[in-house]
Protein backbone atom coordinates (compact mmCIF):
# COMPACT_ATOMS: atom_id res chain seq x y z
CA UNK A 1 0.00 0.00 0.00
CA UNK A 2 2.88 2.30 0.83
CA UNK A 3 4.36 1.37 -2.52
CA UNK A 4 1.14 2.33 -4.24
CA UNK A 5 0.92 5.68 -2.43
CA UNK A 6 4.51 6.52 -3.31
CA UNK A 7 3.99 5.59 -6.93
CA UNK A 8 0.78 7.61 -7.05
CA UNK A 9 2.51 10.69 -5.67
CA UNK A 10 5.23 10.26 -8.28
CA UNK A 11 2.57 9.93 -10.97
CA UNK A 12 0.87 13.18 -10.01
CA UNK A 13 4.19 15.02 -9.79
CA UNK A 14 5.22 13.81 -13.24
CA UNK A 15 1.85 14.74 -14.72
CA UNK A 16 2.16 18.25 -13.33
CA UNK A 17 5.74 18.70 -14.52
CA UNK A 18 4.95 17.40 -18.00
CA UNK A 19 1.86 19.53 -18.43
CA UNK A 20 3.72 22.59 -17.15
CA UNK A 21 6.60 22.02 -19.57
CA UNK A 22 4.21 21.72 -22.48
CA UNK A 23 2.32 24.79 -21.32
CA UNK A 24 5.56 26.72 -20.95
CA UNK A 25 6.77 25.66 -24.39
CA UNK A 26 3.62 26.98 -26.02
CA UNK A 27 3.55 30.12 -23.87
CA UNK A 28 7.03 31.33 -24.84
CA UNK A 29 6.66 30.98 -28.60
CA UNK A 30 6.47 34.21 -30.52
CA UNK A 31 3.05 35.07 -31.88
CA UNK A 32 -0.02 36.20 -30.02
CA UNK A 33 -3.08 33.92 -29.83
CA UNK A 34 -5.43 36.89 -29.79
CA UNK A 35 -3.96 38.24 -33.03
CA UNK A 36 -4.02 34.73 -34.48
CA UNK A 37 -7.72 34.37 -33.70
CA UNK A 38 -8.77 37.83 -34.93
CA UNK A 39 -6.49 38.07 -37.93
CA UNK A 40 -3.97 40.81 -38.68
CA UNK A 41 -6.59 43.41 -39.54
CA UNK A 42 -8.09 43.63 -36.05
CA UNK A 43 -7.71 46.90 -34.18
CA UNK A 44 -5.28 46.95 -31.23
CA UNK A 45 -8.20 47.71 -28.90
CA UNK A 46 -10.07 44.62 -30.06
CA UNK A 47 -6.95 42.46 -29.63
CA UNK A 48 -6.40 43.87 -26.16
CA UNK A 49 -10.02 43.14 -25.22
CA UNK A 50 -9.69 39.53 -26.37
CA UNK A 51 -6.37 39.14 -24.54
CA UNK A 52 -8.14 40.26 -21.40
CA UNK A 53 -11.05 37.93 -22.09
CA UNK A 54 -8.76 34.95 -22.72
CA UNK A 55 -6.83 35.78 -19.55
CA UNK A 56 -3.57 36.19 -21.48
CA UNK A 57 -2.51 39.19 -19.41
CA UNK A 58 -2.37 37.20 -16.17
CA UNK A 59 0.99 35.87 -14.89
CA UNK A 60 2.19 32.59 -16.34
CA UNK A 61 1.64 30.51 -13.21
CA UNK A 62 -1.91 31.78 -12.83
CA UNK A 63 -2.65 30.97 -16.45
CA UNK A 64 -1.20 27.51 -16.04
CA UNK A 65 -3.31 26.89 -12.93
CA UNK A 66 -6.45 27.92 -14.76
CA UNK A 67 -5.54 25.91 -17.82
CA UNK A 68 -4.78 22.70 -15.91
CA UNK A 69 -7.94 23.08 -13.79
CA UNK A 70 -10.01 23.48 -16.97
CA UNK A 71 -8.15 20.61 -18.57
CA UNK A 72 -8.97 18.23 -15.73
CA UNK A 73 -12.61 19.28 -15.99
CA UNK A 74 -12.53 18.41 -19.68
CA UNK A 75 -12.29 21.91 -21.11
CA UNK A 76 -9.21 21.97 -23.32
CA UNK A 77 -9.71 25.37 -24.88
CA UNK A 78 -10.87 26.47 -28.31
CA UNK A 79 -9.27 25.72 -31.63
CA UNK A 80 -7.93 28.81 -33.46
CA UNK A 81 -8.69 27.52 -36.91
CA UNK A 82 -11.99 25.69 -36.39
CA UNK A 83 -13.38 27.88 -33.61
CA UNK A 84 -14.76 24.84 -31.82
CA UNK A 85 -14.00 23.23 -28.49
CA UNK A 86 -10.84 21.13 -28.60
CA UNK A 87 -12.48 18.51 -26.39
CA UNK A 88 -15.19 18.07 -28.99
CA UNK A 89 -12.63 17.78 -31.76
CA UNK A 90 -10.57 15.05 -30.17
CA UNK A 91 -13.14 13.14 -28.12
CA UNK A 92 -14.04 10.65 -30.84
CA UNK A 93 -10.44 10.42 -32.09
CA UNK A 94 -9.00 9.12 -28.83
CA UNK A 95 -10.81 5.74 -29.01
CA UNK A 96 -9.45 5.19 -32.52
CA UNK A 97 -5.84 5.68 -31.47
CA UNK A 98 -6.40 3.67 -28.30
CA UNK A 99 -7.94 0.81 -30.26
CA UNK A 100 -5.03 0.83 -32.68
CA UNK A 101 -2.54 0.64 -29.81
CA UNK A 102 -4.54 -2.03 -28.00
CA UNK A 103 -4.79 -4.26 -31.09
CA UNK A 104 -1.07 -3.98 -31.77
CA UNK A 105 -0.30 -4.71 -28.15
CA UNK A 106 -2.50 -7.80 -28.33
CA UNK A 107 -0.68 -8.93 -31.48
CA UNK A 108 2.71 -8.47 -29.81
CA UNK A 109 1.73 -10.58 -26.82
CA UNK A 110 0.05 -13.44 -28.69
CA UNK A 111 2.77 -13.68 -31.33
CA UNK A 112 6.01 -12.93 -29.55
CA UNK A 113 5.56 -15.01 -26.38
CA UNK A 114 4.96 -18.37 -28.10
CA UNK A 115 7.61 -17.51 -30.67
CA UNK A 116 10.20 -16.61 -28.05
CA UNK A 117 9.57 -19.80 -26.11
CA UNK A 118 9.78 -21.90 -29.26
CA UNK A 119 13.07 -20.29 -30.21
CA UNK A 120 14.56 -20.92 -26.79
CA UNK A 121 13.29 -24.48 -26.66
CA UNK A 122 14.69 -25.45 -30.03
CA UNK A 123 17.79 -23.32 -29.69
CA UNK A 124 20.20 -23.52 -32.64
CA UNK A 125 17.64 -25.46 -34.65
CA UNK A 126 16.77 -24.38 -38.19
CA UNK A 127 13.61 -22.57 -37.06
CA UNK A 128 15.52 -20.71 -34.37
CA UNK A 129 18.15 -19.55 -36.86
CA UNK A 130 15.54 -18.34 -39.29
CA UNK A 131 13.66 -16.43 -36.60
CA UNK A 132 16.81 -14.86 -35.15
CA UNK A 133 17.88 -13.54 -38.54
CA UNK A 134 14.36 -12.43 -39.49
CA UNK A 135 14.07 -10.62 -36.17
CA UNK A 136 17.26 -8.68 -36.80
CA UNK A 137 15.94 -7.48 -40.17
CA UNK A 138 12.39 -6.74 -39.00
CA UNK A 139 13.72 -4.60 -36.15
CA UNK A 140 15.30 -2.30 -38.73
CA UNK A 141 12.08 -1.73 -40.69
CA UNK A 142 10.31 1.49 -39.69
CA UNK A 143 6.59 0.92 -39.01
CA UNK A 144 5.47 3.30 -41.75
CA UNK A 145 7.47 1.36 -44.32
CA UNK A 146 6.07 -1.97 -43.16
CA UNK A 147 2.70 -0.22 -43.40
CA UNK A 148 3.43 0.59 -47.04
CA UNK A 149 4.54 -3.00 -47.68
CA UNK A 150 1.41 -4.36 -45.99
CA UNK A 151 -0.74 -2.06 -48.12
CA UNK A 152 1.02 -3.29 -51.22
CA UNK A 153 0.91 -7.01 -50.41
CA UNK A 154 -2.33 -7.48 -48.46
CA UNK A 155 -4.26 -4.57 -49.88
CA UNK A 156 -3.32 -4.13 -53.53
CA UNK A 157 -2.15 -7.62 -54.47
CA UNK A 158 -4.13 -9.99 -52.25
CA UNK A 159 -7.16 -7.70 -51.81
CA UNK A 160 -7.61 -8.60 -48.14
CA UNK A 161 -8.57 -5.01 -47.35
CA UNK A 162 -9.20 -1.77 -49.21
CA UNK A 163 -6.38 0.71 -48.58
CA UNK A 164 -7.91 3.94 -47.35
CA UNK A 165 -11.27 2.24 -46.76
CA UNK A 166 -11.45 3.00 -43.05
CA UNK A 167 -14.77 2.16 -41.39
CA UNK A 168 -15.72 4.04 -38.22
CA UNK A 169 -16.27 1.99 -35.07
CA UNK A 170 -19.61 3.73 -34.78
CA UNK A 171 -20.78 2.29 -38.12
CA UNK A 172 -19.57 -1.27 -37.91
CA UNK A 173 -17.43 -2.73 -35.13
CA UNK A 174 -16.37 -5.85 -36.95
CA UNK A 175 -15.27 -4.06 -40.11
CA UNK A 176 -13.49 -1.44 -38.01
CA UNK A 177 -11.46 -4.17 -36.33
CA UNK A 178 -10.89 -5.89 -39.66
CA UNK A 179 -9.42 -2.71 -41.10
CA UNK A 180 -7.43 -1.80 -37.98
CA UNK A 181 -5.72 -5.19 -37.95
CA UNK A 182 -3.36 -4.11 -40.74
CA UNK A 183 -2.10 -0.81 -39.30
CA UNK A 184 -1.85 -2.54 -35.93
CA UNK A 185 0.33 -5.21 -37.52
CA UNK A 186 2.60 -2.53 -38.99
CA UNK A 187 3.07 -0.97 -35.56
CA UNK A 188 3.50 -4.34 -33.87
CA UNK A 189 6.07 -5.94 -36.22
CA UNK A 190 9.30 -4.40 -34.91
CA UNK A 191 8.11 -4.78 -31.31
CA UNK A 192 7.25 -8.43 -31.93
CA UNK A 193 10.79 -8.95 -33.16
CA UNK A 194 12.33 -7.23 -30.13
CA UNK A 195 10.09 -8.95 -27.64
CA UNK A 196 10.74 -12.38 -29.16
CA UNK A 197 14.45 -11.78 -29.05
CA UNK A 198 14.29 -10.59 -25.45
CA UNK A 199 12.20 -13.54 -24.30
CA UNK A 200 14.50 -16.00 -26.04
CA UNK A 201 17.59 -14.55 -24.34
CA UNK A 202 15.77 -14.35 -21.02
CA UNK A 203 14.55 -17.97 -21.11
CA UNK A 204 18.00 -19.20 -22.13
CA UNK A 205 19.69 -17.39 -19.24
CA UNK A 206 17.07 -18.58 -16.75
CA UNK A 207 17.56 -22.16 -17.93
CA UNK A 208 21.08 -22.02 -16.48
CA UNK A 209 19.81 -21.11 -12.99
CA UNK A 210 20.15 -23.47 -10.03
CA UNK A 211 16.42 -23.85 -9.48
CA UNK A 212 16.11 -25.27 -12.99
CA UNK A 213 18.68 -27.96 -12.22
CA UNK A 214 16.80 -28.75 -9.02
CA UNK A 215 13.54 -29.00 -10.93
CA UNK A 216 15.11 -31.35 -13.44
CA UNK A 217 16.67 -33.48 -10.73
CA UNK A 218 13.27 -33.95 -9.17
CA UNK A 219 12.24 -35.67 -12.38
CA UNK A 220 10.45 -32.87 -14.23
CA UNK A 221 10.47 -32.91 -18.01
CA UNK A 222 11.61 -29.93 -20.09
CA UNK A 223 8.03 -28.88 -20.74
CA UNK A 224 7.13 -28.79 -17.05
CA UNK A 225 10.31 -26.94 -16.09
CA UNK A 226 9.80 -24.43 -18.84
CA UNK A 227 6.18 -23.60 -18.20
CA UNK A 228 5.94 -24.08 -14.45
CA UNK A 229 9.24 -22.56 -13.37
CA UNK A 230 11.24 -20.74 -15.99
CA UNK A 231 8.56 -18.77 -17.78
CA UNK A 232 7.44 -16.90 -14.69
CA UNK A 233 10.92 -15.49 -14.16
CA UNK A 234 11.79 -15.08 -17.80
CA UNK A 235 8.74 -12.92 -18.43
CA UNK A 236 9.81 -10.14 -16.05
CA UNK A 237 12.14 -8.29 -18.46
CA UNK A 238 9.54 -8.81 -21.19
CA UNK A 239 6.89 -7.08 -19.08
CA UNK A 240 9.24 -4.11 -18.62
CA UNK A 241 9.91 -4.01 -22.32
CA UNK A 242 6.23 -4.19 -23.20
CA UNK A 243 5.52 -1.28 -20.89
CA UNK A 244 8.17 0.83 -22.57
CA UNK A 245 7.02 -0.32 -25.99
CA UNK A 246 3.46 0.81 -25.29
CA UNK A 247 4.42 4.46 -25.08
CA UNK A 248 6.42 4.13 -28.26
CA UNK A 249 3.42 2.54 -29.93
CA UNK A 250 1.08 5.38 -29.02
CA UNK A 251 3.54 7.74 -30.69
CA UNK A 252 4.17 5.36 -33.58
CA UNK A 253 0.48 5.21 -34.30
CA UNK A 254 0.60 8.91 -35.25
CA UNK A 255 2.66 8.01 -38.31
CA UNK A 256 1.00 4.72 -39.17
CA UNK A 257 -2.43 6.35 -39.04
CA UNK A 258 -1.26 8.48 -41.96
CA UNK A 259 -0.19 5.44 -43.98
CA UNK A 260 -3.58 3.79 -43.62
CA UNK A 261 -5.69 6.94 -43.60
CA UNK A 262 -7.02 6.29 -40.13
CA UNK A 263 -8.65 9.40 -38.62
CA UNK A 264 -7.14 9.17 -35.14
CA UNK A 265 -5.27 11.64 -32.94
CA UNK A 266 -2.30 11.61 -35.31
CA UNK A 267 -4.17 13.09 -38.25
CA UNK A 268 -5.63 15.96 -36.27
CA UNK A 269 -2.27 16.59 -34.57
CA UNK A 270 -0.53 16.96 -37.92
CA UNK A 271 -3.17 19.27 -39.38
CA UNK A 272 -2.98 21.39 -36.26
CA UNK A 273 0.81 21.55 -36.41
CA UNK A 274 0.73 22.81 -39.99
CA UNK A 275 -2.06 25.28 -39.14
CA UNK A 276 -0.19 26.44 -36.03
CA UNK A 277 -3.35 25.71 -34.10
CA UNK A 278 -1.59 25.66 -30.73
CA UNK A 279 -4.50 24.91 -28.35
CA UNK A 280 -5.18 21.70 -30.27
CA UNK A 281 -1.51 20.71 -30.48
CA UNK A 282 -1.05 21.44 -26.79
CA UNK A 283 -4.13 19.44 -25.78
CA UNK A 284 -3.21 16.41 -27.90
CA UNK A 285 0.41 16.39 -26.74
CA UNK A 286 -0.69 16.56 -23.11
CA UNK A 287 -3.31 13.85 -23.70
CA UNK A 288 -0.74 11.53 -25.28
CA UNK A 289 1.79 12.28 -22.54
CA UNK A 290 -0.82 11.57 -19.85
CA UNK A 291 -1.71 8.35 -21.59
CA UNK A 292 1.92 7.30 -21.74
CA UNK A 293 2.58 8.19 -18.10
CA UNK A 294 -0.58 6.41 -16.99
CA UNK A 295 0.45 3.29 -18.91
CA UNK A 296 3.87 3.35 -17.28
CA UNK A 297 2.21 3.70 -13.89
CA UNK A 298 -0.02 0.69 -14.53
CA UNK A 299 2.94 -1.33 -15.78
CA UNK A 300 4.81 -0.52 -12.58
CA UNK A 301 1.89 -1.78 -10.52
CA UNK A 302 1.57 -4.89 -12.67
CA UNK A 303 5.26 -5.43 -12.32
CA UNK A 304 4.92 -5.48 -8.56
CA UNK A 305 2.23 -8.16 -8.90
CA UNK A 306 4.39 -10.28 -11.19
CA UNK A 307 7.44 -9.98 -8.98
CA UNK A 308 6.78 -9.24 -5.29
CA UNK A 309 10.51 -8.74 -4.67
CA UNK A 310 10.41 -5.34 -6.36
CA UNK A 311 10.42 -2.30 -4.09
CA UNK A 312 10.70 1.44 -4.56
CA UNK A 313 14.48 1.49 -4.74
CA UNK B 1 27.15 -17.62 -28.56
CA UNK B 2 30.46 -15.78 -28.71
CA UNK B 3 31.11 -16.71 -32.31
CA UNK B 4 27.71 -15.45 -33.37
CA UNK B 5 28.30 -12.03 -31.86
CA UNK B 6 31.50 -11.46 -33.76
CA UNK B 7 29.56 -12.48 -36.86
CA UNK B 8 27.12 -9.67 -36.05
CA UNK B 9 29.98 -7.24 -35.79
CA UNK B 10 31.54 -8.26 -39.10
CA UNK B 11 28.23 -8.15 -40.93
CA UNK B 12 27.43 -4.79 -39.35
CA UNK B 13 30.83 -3.34 -40.19
CA UNK B 14 30.61 -4.46 -43.83
CA UNK B 15 27.04 -3.20 -44.23
CA UNK B 16 27.78 0.11 -42.55
CA UNK B 17 30.89 0.53 -44.69
CA UNK B 18 28.92 -0.08 -47.88
CA UNK B 19 26.18 2.33 -46.80
CA UNK B 20 28.69 5.01 -45.84
CA UNK B 21 30.29 4.64 -49.26
CA UNK B 22 26.83 4.93 -50.81
CA UNK B 23 26.11 8.13 -48.90
CA UNK B 24 29.56 9.51 -49.68
CA UNK B 25 29.13 8.86 -53.40
CA UNK B 26 25.77 10.63 -53.22
CA UNK B 27 27.43 13.76 -51.88
CA UNK B 28 29.70 14.10 -54.90
CA UNK B 29 28.13 12.26 -57.79
CA UNK B 30 24.68 11.12 -58.92
CA UNK B 31 24.00 9.46 -62.29
CA UNK B 32 21.45 12.16 -63.15
CA UNK B 33 20.55 15.48 -61.65
CA UNK B 34 18.11 14.50 -58.86
CA UNK B 35 15.81 17.41 -59.70
CA UNK B 36 15.66 17.14 -63.48
CA UNK B 37 12.25 16.02 -64.67
CA UNK B 38 11.77 14.05 -67.86
CA UNK B 39 8.21 13.31 -68.92
CA UNK B 40 9.24 10.54 -71.31
CA UNK B 41 10.37 8.25 -68.46
CA UNK B 42 7.54 9.01 -65.99
CA UNK B 43 7.21 6.08 -63.55
CA UNK B 44 9.58 4.02 -65.71
CA UNK B 45 10.53 0.64 -64.33
CA UNK B 46 13.98 -0.75 -63.61
CA UNK B 47 16.36 -0.52 -66.57
CA UNK B 48 20.07 -0.14 -67.32
CA UNK B 49 19.65 3.59 -67.77
CA UNK B 50 17.67 3.91 -64.52
CA UNK B 51 18.63 1.05 -62.14
CA UNK B 52 15.85 1.98 -59.69
CA UNK B 53 13.38 3.37 -62.22
CA UNK B 54 11.90 6.86 -62.30
CA UNK B 55 9.35 8.72 -60.20
CA UNK B 56 6.10 10.44 -61.17
CA UNK B 57 7.99 13.44 -62.54
CA UNK B 58 10.45 11.27 -64.44
CA UNK B 59 13.27 11.97 -62.00
CA UNK B 60 15.86 9.21 -61.63
CA UNK B 61 15.11 7.36 -58.38
CA UNK B 62 18.69 6.16 -57.81
CA UNK B 63 19.93 9.75 -57.95
CA UNK B 64 17.23 10.84 -55.54
CA UNK B 65 17.92 7.94 -53.18
CA UNK B 66 21.61 8.85 -53.21
CA UNK B 67 20.84 12.48 -52.38
CA UNK B 68 18.08 11.56 -49.93
CA UNK B 69 20.19 9.15 -47.93
CA UNK B 70 22.79 11.91 -47.70
CA UNK B 71 20.19 14.24 -46.18
CA UNK B 72 18.96 11.56 -43.82
CA UNK B 73 22.53 10.79 -42.82
CA UNK B 74 23.37 14.44 -42.17
CA UNK B 75 20.25 14.96 -40.08
CA UNK B 76 21.00 11.84 -38.06
CA UNK B 77 24.63 12.84 -37.48
CA UNK B 78 23.58 16.36 -36.45
CA UNK B 79 20.91 15.05 -34.15
CA UNK B 80 23.21 12.58 -32.45
CA UNK B 81 25.93 15.23 -32.15
CA UNK B 82 23.60 17.63 -30.35
CA UNK B 83 22.10 14.89 -28.22
CA UNK B 84 25.45 13.39 -27.25
CA UNK B 85 27.19 16.69 -26.59
CA UNK B 86 24.46 18.29 -24.47
CA UNK B 87 23.53 14.98 -22.89
CA UNK B 88 27.12 14.23 -21.92
CA UNK B 89 27.74 17.64 -20.38
CA UNK B 90 24.42 17.61 -18.55
CA UNK B 91 24.77 14.02 -17.39
CA UNK B 92 28.40 14.55 -16.35
CA UNK B 93 27.68 17.58 -14.19
CA UNK B 94 24.52 16.23 -12.58
CA UNK B 95 26.00 12.79 -12.02
CA UNK B 96 29.33 14.03 -10.71
CA UNK B 97 28.13 16.77 -8.39
CA UNK B 98 24.70 15.44 -7.40
CA UNK B 99 22.73 17.59 -4.98
CA UNK B 100 19.70 19.73 -5.55
CA UNK B 101 20.52 20.68 -9.16
CA UNK B 102 20.75 16.99 -9.94
CA UNK B 103 17.38 16.36 -8.34
CA UNK B 104 15.66 19.10 -10.32
CA UNK B 105 17.31 18.16 -13.60
CA UNK B 106 16.48 14.54 -13.19
CA UNK B 107 12.84 15.28 -12.38
CA UNK B 108 12.55 17.27 -15.60
CA UNK B 109 14.54 14.66 -17.44
CA UNK B 110 12.23 11.90 -16.19
CA UNK B 111 9.24 13.90 -17.31
CA UNK B 112 10.76 14.45 -20.76
CA UNK B 113 11.70 10.81 -20.89
CA UNK B 114 8.01 10.00 -20.69
CA UNK B 115 7.62 11.58 -24.12
CA UNK B 116 8.47 9.32 -27.01
CA UNK B 117 11.26 11.20 -28.84
CA UNK B 118 9.27 11.57 -32.05
CA UNK B 119 6.51 13.30 -30.09
CA UNK B 120 9.04 15.63 -28.51
CA UNK B 121 10.41 16.27 -31.98
CA UNK B 122 6.88 17.12 -33.15
CA UNK B 123 6.48 19.63 -30.32
CA UNK B 124 9.69 21.39 -31.29
CA UNK B 125 8.84 21.29 -34.99
CA UNK B 126 5.49 22.89 -34.27
CA UNK B 127 7.33 25.62 -32.38
CA UNK B 128 10.24 26.07 -34.80
CA UNK B 129 8.66 25.21 -38.14
CA UNK B 130 9.86 22.49 -40.52
CA UNK B 131 13.01 22.26 -42.65
CA UNK B 132 16.29 20.34 -42.51
CA UNK B 133 18.02 22.40 -39.83
CA UNK B 134 14.98 22.71 -37.63
CA UNK B 135 14.59 18.93 -37.73
CA UNK B 136 18.18 18.57 -36.55
CA UNK B 137 17.60 20.99 -33.66
CA UNK B 138 14.21 19.50 -32.76
CA UNK B 139 15.40 15.89 -32.76
CA UNK B 140 18.70 16.85 -31.15
CA UNK B 141 16.92 18.40 -28.18
CA UNK B 142 14.53 15.46 -28.07
CA UNK B 143 17.50 13.10 -27.78
CA UNK B 144 19.24 14.93 -24.93
CA UNK B 145 17.30 13.28 -22.04
CA UNK B 146 18.18 9.72 -23.00
CA UNK B 147 21.90 10.52 -23.38
CA UNK B 148 21.95 12.58 -20.19
CA UNK B 149 20.40 9.68 -18.31
CA UNK B 150 22.96 7.16 -19.54
CA UNK B 151 25.96 9.44 -18.90
CA UNK B 152 24.67 10.44 -15.47
CA UNK B 153 24.35 6.79 -14.47
CA UNK B 154 27.88 6.05 -15.60
CA UNK B 155 29.31 9.07 -13.77
CA UNK B 156 27.59 8.05 -10.56
CA UNK B 157 29.05 4.58 -10.94
CA UNK B 158 32.56 5.87 -11.64
CA UNK B 159 32.90 8.84 -9.32
CA UNK B 160 33.78 6.77 -6.26
CA UNK B 161 36.10 4.32 -7.98
CA UNK B 162 39.73 4.16 -6.91
CA UNK B 163 41.24 5.81 -9.95
CA UNK B 164 39.03 8.85 -9.47
CA UNK B 165 39.99 9.06 -5.80
CA UNK B 166 43.66 8.82 -6.56
CA UNK B 167 43.32 11.50 -9.22
CA UNK B 168 41.63 13.68 -6.62
CA UNK B 169 44.42 13.06 -4.13
CA UNK B 170 46.94 13.93 -6.80
CA UNK B 171 45.23 17.31 -6.95
CA UNK B 172 43.32 17.11 -10.21
CA UNK B 173 40.44 19.57 -10.57
CA UNK B 174 36.83 18.50 -10.96
CA UNK B 175 36.66 19.33 -14.66
CA UNK B 176 39.86 17.45 -15.34
CA UNK B 177 38.58 14.41 -13.48
CA UNK B 178 35.26 14.52 -15.28
CA UNK B 179 36.45 14.88 -18.83
CA UNK B 180 40.00 13.52 -18.79
CA UNK B 181 39.64 10.65 -16.34
CA UNK B 182 36.03 9.50 -16.25
CA UNK B 183 34.84 10.26 -19.77
CA UNK B 184 37.27 7.93 -21.59
CA UNK B 185 36.13 5.12 -19.33
CA UNK B 186 32.51 5.38 -20.34
CA UNK B 187 33.16 5.62 -24.07
CA UNK B 188 32.19 1.99 -24.71
CA UNK B 189 28.78 2.47 -23.16
CA UNK B 190 28.42 5.81 -24.89
CA UNK B 191 29.41 4.55 -28.34
CA UNK B 192 26.84 1.78 -28.19
CA UNK B 193 24.12 4.28 -27.30
CA UNK B 194 25.36 6.65 -29.99
CA UNK B 195 24.72 3.94 -32.57
CA UNK B 196 21.29 3.17 -31.24
CA UNK B 197 20.64 6.91 -31.13
CA UNK B 198 21.79 7.22 -34.72
CA UNK B 199 19.27 4.59 -35.79
CA UNK B 200 16.49 6.25 -33.85
CA UNK B 201 17.41 9.55 -35.45
CA UNK B 202 17.32 8.02 -38.95
CA UNK B 203 13.91 6.52 -38.24
CA UNK B 204 12.59 9.71 -36.62
CA UNK B 205 13.78 11.89 -39.52
CA UNK B 206 12.30 9.51 -42.06
CA UNK B 207 9.04 9.42 -40.11
CA UNK B 208 8.81 13.18 -39.84
CA UNK B 209 9.67 13.75 -43.46
CA UNK B 210 7.14 11.10 -44.39
CA UNK B 211 4.55 13.11 -42.46
CA UNK B 212 5.57 16.18 -44.44
CA UNK B 213 6.80 18.14 -41.44
CA UNK B 214 10.47 17.21 -41.66
CA UNK B 215 12.88 17.91 -44.48
CA UNK B 216 11.23 20.09 -47.12
CA UNK B 217 11.70 20.08 -50.90
CA UNK B 218 13.95 20.76 -52.78
CA UNK B 219 15.98 18.67 -50.28
CA UNK B 220 15.43 15.03 -51.20
CA UNK B 221 14.69 12.77 -48.25
CA UNK B 222 13.97 9.07 -48.05
CA UNK B 223 10.88 9.62 -45.89
CA UNK B 224 9.46 12.21 -48.25
CA UNK B 225 10.05 9.92 -51.25
CA UNK B 226 8.15 7.16 -49.49
CA UNK B 227 5.17 9.39 -48.87
CA UNK B 228 5.15 10.54 -52.51
CA UNK B 229 5.57 6.97 -53.70
CA UNK B 230 2.55 5.72 -51.81
CA UNK B 231 0.15 7.10 -54.42
CA UNK B 232 1.87 5.07 -57.14
CA UNK B 233 2.31 1.95 -55.03
CA UNK B 234 0.50 -0.33 -57.45
CA UNK B 235 1.73 1.08 -60.76
CA UNK B 236 5.34 1.64 -59.65
CA UNK B 237 6.17 -0.39 -56.54
CA UNK B 238 9.90 0.22 -57.07
CA UNK B 239 9.39 3.90 -56.29
CA UNK B 240 8.56 2.98 -52.67
CA UNK B 241 10.63 -0.18 -52.36
CA UNK B 242 14.09 1.19 -53.21
CA UNK B 243 14.13 4.14 -50.79
CA UNK B 244 12.63 1.87 -48.13
CA UNK B 245 15.25 -0.82 -48.63
CA UNK B 246 18.09 1.71 -48.47
CA UNK B 247 16.59 3.05 -45.24
CA UNK B 248 16.42 -0.45 -43.76
CA UNK B 249 20.01 -1.28 -44.77
CA UNK B 250 21.25 1.93 -43.16
CA UNK B 251 19.53 1.10 -39.86
CA UNK B 252 20.41 -2.59 -40.02
CA UNK B 253 24.14 -1.91 -40.43
CA UNK B 254 24.35 0.21 -37.31
CA UNK B 255 22.15 -2.05 -35.21
CA UNK B 256 24.30 -5.08 -36.07
CA UNK B 257 27.41 -3.07 -35.29
CA UNK B 258 26.13 -1.90 -31.90
CA UNK B 259 25.10 -5.43 -31.06
CA UNK B 260 28.55 -6.67 -31.98
CA UNK B 261 30.14 -3.93 -29.89
CA UNK B 262 28.17 -4.90 -26.81
CA UNK B 263 29.89 -8.34 -26.94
Amino acid sequence: MKYFAKKLAGLIATLLVVSFLVFLAFAVIPGDPATAMLGTEATPARVEALREELGLNAPLIERYAKWIADFVRGDMGTSYSYHMAVTEMIADKIPVTLALTAISFFLIVVISIPLGITCARYMDGALDHIIVVANQVIMAVPPFFSGILITLVFGLVLHLFTPGGYVSYRTDWARFLGYMFFPALAIALPKIAMSTKLLRTSVLSEMKADYVRTAYSRGNGTRAVLYRHVLKNALIPVVTFLGMALSDMVAGSIIVEQVFNVPGLGRILLTSISNRDYPVVQAIIVCIAFLVILINFLVDLLYKLVDPRITME
Amino acid sequence: MKKKRSKNFTAGAILTGVMLLFVLVGFFWTPYDPETMDKSVKLAGVSFAHPMGCDNFGRDILSRVLKGSGTTFLVAVGTVAIGTLCGTVLGAFTGYFGGIVDEVFMRINDALFAFPSILLGLVFISLLGSGKYNVIVALGIAFVPSFARIVRGEFIRCKNLDYVRSAKLAGAGDLRIMFVHILPNILTVLSSSVMIGFNNAVLAEAGMSYLGIGVQPPDASLGRMLSEAQTYLFSAPGYALFPGIVLILMVLGFSLLSEGLKE
